[in-house]
C-alpha cells in the first residue's frame, strides 16, 4: 500500500512541476508581447496626434504626418486581398471539392506549399521583373498588390482547403440526396459552413501583407511622395517601408526617430484593429451559419 | 393507435366473431334438441366449417403477432389467452355440432319426462349463459363476470353426476325408449363438457386481464 | 406494376464484389426491410436505388435497376431528378446548420421553387407528415441543431418529403436514436406507407418485423431470401435466414 501512495504522490509532484513550467513559458510569451508593445507605445505615443495621422510629411520628414504611408498601406492591403482572396478561395474549393485524388492534386498541393516557402524578397524581385517591367505597370499600387497577393495566395488556398475539409461529408450527401448539384451544395451548404474558418485565413493574410517590406520595395514603394496616389498606376508610400526610411536614411535621423516610433505604433495598431474587425466578422458568420 | 394496437384490436374482433358464431351454434343446437327442429340441426352441422375456419385464422394471427411484434405484458397475455380460448371454443363448436347430429338421429324429439329428468332446458340455458357471459367478459374485459362463470359450472356437474342413475331408472321404467335415453346421456355429457370448456375460457380471460392463474385450483 | 425493380445487379468496390446478382421487385405503397449482418451489402444495395454510390470512387455496377419502369442507370438520365423522386434519410441525422424552416425548404429551393407561400405551405405539410409540426410550429426560425436527436431525424424525414418523392429510402433511420424516438419513427413509417413506397435498411430484426410488409435477407453480398415479412418471420425458406433471425449467428 505504501508503494501506491508514494507513486501517486510523486506523480502529482512531477505534474505540478510540469504545469508550472508551462505556465512560466506562457507568461513569458505574454510578457514579451507586452514588452514590445509597451516599448513602442512609450517611444511613439509622444508623436501621435491628429495631425500625425492626417498630414503629409514636412520638412524632410522630420515634422508633419504619415498620411500617405497610411493610405498606401491600406491600398496595398486592399489590393492584394482583392487579388488573392477570390483566386485563393476558388482554388481551395476546386482542390477540395472537385479534383479527384490523384497525382495531379498531389502535385498542386506540393506546389502550393512550395510557393508559401519562397522568401519575400524573392517575390519582390519576381514582382519587379513581371509586373513592373514586363507588364510595364511601373512601380505602382497594382504591381505591389499583385506581388503581395501572390505571396499570400498559398495561405488563402490552404486555409480554404482545410476549412472545407473539416466539414463532414454527411452534409454534402444530405444535399445531394435532395437533388442538389455539386455547385449548389457548395454554394448553399459547404461554403457558408466553411466561411468562418476561411475568414480566419483572411485575417492571417492581412496581418502578413501589412507588415511586409521586401515585396513592395521594388514594386510599389516610394521614398517620398509629395501627393497622395491618384490611380493604381501610381507608386505609394507604405508604413513598413516608411519606418525603414525614417530609421535609416532620413535627412536628420535624430529628429525623425520619434516619427519612426510613431509610424511603428500606427502600423501595430492598424494590424491589431484589422484583426479585431476580422474576428468580429468571423463571429458574425459563425452565428449566421447556425441560424440562417 | 399504433400498428400493434391495430393488430390486437383485429384479433379481439375476430375472437368476438368466433364467440358469437359458436354461441349461435349452441343456441340453435338447443332448439333442435328440445323442439326436434331438423332444419336448424342441419344448419348447425353446415356452419361448423365456419367455426373451424375461425380457429385456423386466429391461430395464424396469433403466431404472426408474436413473430412480428414480440408483445409483452398484457399484450402477450391477450395473445396467449386468445390462443387457448380458440382451442376451447373450437371444441365447444364441435360439441354443438355433435348435439345437432344427435337431434337429427332423434328426429322426433325427446320424451318430455326424460328431458325434465335431466333438466335439459336448464342445463342448456346454463351452458349458453356461461358462453354468453364469457363473450361479454372477453369483449368488455370484465374479470368479475368471468369469475362468476366458474361457479355456474356446478349445476352442470351435478346433473352429469346424477344422470347415469337417473336415466338407469328411466330405462327400467321405459324400456322402449332406451335409444332416446342413451342419446340423452350423450347430450348431458356433451353439455357438461361444454361447461368445462367455458370455465377454461373464463380462466383464460382472468389470466389475460389480471395475470392471475386459476387453473388446477380446487373449486371454492 | 412494380415501383422498383432490380435485375441481376452486381456491384464492385474496386475488386471487392459487394453485391452478387441481386434481383428483387418492390410494389408501390409497401415497406420493404433489408436485413442482414454488418457488411452484407444491404446499405450498398439501398444506395444503388438513388445512385448515391456514384459518389464513391472506384464503384462499378452492372445489371438493371428501374424505378417506375425506367432504367435509372441509362446514359442521359438527370440524376438530380432521380433523387427528387427517390428520397433518402440517413443513419445519423444530418440537418443543415440552418433554421428548421430553411432545412425543410432546402429541397424546394434547390429545385427552383420561388413562390413564398407555396414553400411555406409545403414546409408545414411536410412537418405535419413527419409528425413534427406540433413540436416546432412556434420555433421554425430556430436552428435545427437545437432539436433533440429524434426530432432532428424527423426533420430530415420532413426535408425529404418536402420535394414530394414517391419512394423513400431509409438507411437505419432509428439506429442512433433512443427507444421512444425509435417507436415514433416506426409509427411514422407505418403511416407514410399509404402515400410512399419505402425501403428501409435495419440491423434490428424486430424493427423489420414491426414495420415492413416484405423482408429481404442479405448475406455477404447475396440475397438469400426475399418474401412477405410474415412468412420470413414465422417460417423462412432458408436455414440461413432462420439462423439469422433467431440470433444464432451474425
Amino acid at each position: 500500500m505504501k508503494d501506491k501512495n508514494t507513486t501517486y504522490n510523486s506523480k502529482r509532484t512531477s505534474q505540478s512541476v510540469a504545469f508550472w513550467i508551462f505556465r512560466f513559458f506562457s507568461m513569458l510569451v505574454v510578457a514579451i508581447l507586452f514588452l514590445i508593445l509597451s516599448f513602442i507605445i512609450y517611444k511613439g505615443i509622444g508623436v501621435i496626434n491628429w495631425d500625425f495621422i492626417t498630414k503629409m510629411p514636412e520638412n524632410g520628414m522630420t515634422e508633419g504626418g504619415i498620411l500617405p504611408a497610411i493610405i498606401g498601406t491600406l491600398c496595398l492591403v486592399g489590393g492584394s486581398i482583392l487579388f488573392a482572396f477570390p483566386i485563393g478561395v476558388l482554388s481551395g474549393i476546386y482542390v477540395n471539392e472537385y479534383a479527384k485524388n490523384g497525382w495531379f492534386i498531389r502535385f498542386v498541393r506540393m506546389m502550393t506549399n512550395n510557393l508559401a516557402g519562397i522568401p519575400s524578397i524573392v517575390f519582390g524581385r519576381f514582382g519587379m521583373a513581371l509586373f513592373v517591367n514586363y507588364f510595364k505597370f511601373g512601380t505602382s499600387i497594382i504591381a505591389g498588390s499583385l506581388t503581395l497577393g501572390l505571396m499570400v495566395l498559398p495561405i488563402v488556398i490552404r486555409t480554404t482547403e482545410e476549412a472545407l475539409k473539416s466539414i463532414d461529408d454527411s452534409f454534402r450527401h444530405g444535399s445531394y440526396a435532395l437533388g442538389a448539384s455539386k455547385l449548389e451544395t457548395i454554394r448553399r451548404v459547404t461554403l457558408p459552413m466553411a466561411f468562418p474558418n476561411i475568414v480566419t485565413g483572411l485575417v492571417l493574410s492581412i496581418g502578413r501583407v501589412s507588415g511586409e517590406t521586401a515585396p513592395i520595395l521594388f514594386t510599389a514603394a516610394a521614398y517620398f511622395l509629395p501627393k497622395l496616389p491618384s490611380s493604381i498606376t501610381d507608386p505609394v508610400m507604405a508604413l513598413p517601408y516608411h519606418l525603414y526610411v525614417l530609421s535609416t536614411s532620413g535627412t536628420d535621423l535624430e529628429a525623425s526617430r520619434s516619427m519612426a516610433y510613431g509610424t511603428a505604433l500606427v502600423l501595430v495598431v492598424m494590424v491589431l484593429f484589422v484583426n479585431l474587425l476580422a474576428n468580429a466578422l468571423r463571429k458574425f458568420f459563425s452565428k449566421k451559419v447556425k441560424m440562417n | 393507435m399504433t400498428h400493434l394496437d391495430n393488430e390486437l384490436h383485429m384479433l379481439k374482433t375476430e375472437m368476438g366473431n368466433m364467440l358469437h358464431t359458436v354461441l349461435f351454434q349452441l343456441d340453435k343446437a338447443k332448439e333442435a334438441c328440445i323442439n326436434g327442429n331438423n332444419d336448424l340441426a342441419r344448419e348447425v352441422v353446415a356452419r361448423e366449417k365456419r367455426v373451424n375456419a375461425y380457429e385456423l385464422k386466429i391461430d395464424r394471427d396469433c403466431e404472426n403477432i408474436i413473430a412480428l411484434f414480440n408483445p409483452v405484458a398484457i399484450d402477450l397475455r391477450l395473445v396467449l389467452s386468445t390462443l387457448k380460448i380458440n382451442t376451447n371454443l373450437e371444441r365447444i363448436g364441435d360439441f354443438a355440432e355433435g348435439l345437432a347430429k344427435i337431434s337429427l338421429v332423434q328426429s322426433n324429439g325427446f320424451d318430455k319426462e326424460l328431458a325434465e329428468l335431466v333438466s335439459l332446458t336448464e342445463i342448456f340455458d346454463d351452458a349458453i349463459e356461461m358462453l354468453s357471459d364469457a363473450k361479454v367478459a372477453f369483449e368488455k374485459e370484465n374479470s368479475q363476470l368471468a369469475a362468476s362463470i366458474l361457479s355456474k359450472d356446478d349445476l352442470l356437474d351435478n346433473v352429469n353426476r346424477k344422470a347415469n342413475s337417473l336415466i338407469e331408472e328411466y330405462i327400467k321404467k321405459n324400456p322402449d325408449k332406451i335409444a332416446q335415453a342413451l342419446d340423452m346421456i350423450s347430450i348431458v355429457r356433451k353439455i357438461e363438457r361444454i361447461g368445462d370448456h367455458c370455465s377454461n375460457i373464463a380462466e383464460e380471460i382472468i389470466f389475460y386481464i389480471e395475470a392471475k392463474v386459476l387453473k388446477h385450483q380446487d373449486k371454492k | 406494376m412494380y415501383k422498383i425493380e432490380a435485375k441481376d445487379v452486381n456491384l464492385y468496390y474496386g475488386d471487392f464484389h459487394a453485391l452478387k446478382g441481386i434481383s428483387m421487385s418492390m410494389k408501390p405503397n409497401t415497406v420493404t426491410a433489408l436485413i442482414g449482418p454488418s457488411g452484407c451489402g444491404k446499405s450498398t444495395f439501398l444506395r444503388t436505388l438513388n445512385r448515391m454510390n456514384d459518389l464513391i470512387e472506384s464503384v462499378k455496377i452492372t445489371g438493371l435497376v428501374t424505378v417506375d419502369g425506367e432504367d435509372i442507370y441509362r446514359k442521359n438520365i438527370n440524376i438530380d431528378e432521380l433523387r427528387k423522386h427517390v428520397g433518402m434519410v440517413f443513419q445519423k441525422p444530418n440537418p443543415f446548420p440552418k433554421s428548421i424552416f430553411e432545412n425543410v425548404a432546402y429541397g424546394l429551393r434547390v429545385n427552383g421553387e420561388n413562390n413564398r407561400s407555396f414553400i411555406e405551405d409545403k414546409v408545414k405539410e411536410s412537418l405535419v407528415q413527419a409528425a413534427l409540426w406540433e413540436e416546432v410550429k412556434d420555433k421554425l426560425k430556430k436552428s435545427a441543431f437545437e432539436l433533440s436527436g429524434g426530432q432532428q431525424q424527423r426533420l430530415c424525414i420532413a426535408r425529404a418529403l418536402a420535394i414530394s418523392p414517391s419512394v423513400l429510402l431509409m438507411d437505419e433511420p432509428a439506429s442512433a436514436l433512443d427507444p421512444i424516438s425509435t417507436a415514433k419513427i416506426e409509427e411514422l413509417i407505418y403511416e407514410l406507407k399509404t402515400n410512399y413506397t419505402i425501403v428501409i435498411v435495419t440491423h434490428n430484426m424486430q424493427q423489420a418485423g414491426r414495420v415492413s410488409d416484405h423482408t429481404a435477407f442479405f448475406y455477404m453480398g447475396d440475397l438469400i431470401e426475399y418474401g412477405e415479412t410474415k412468412k420470413v418471420f414465422t417460417n423462412p425458406d432458408h436455414t440461413q435466414t432462420q439462423n439469422y433471425i433467431t440470433g444464432r449467428f451474425g
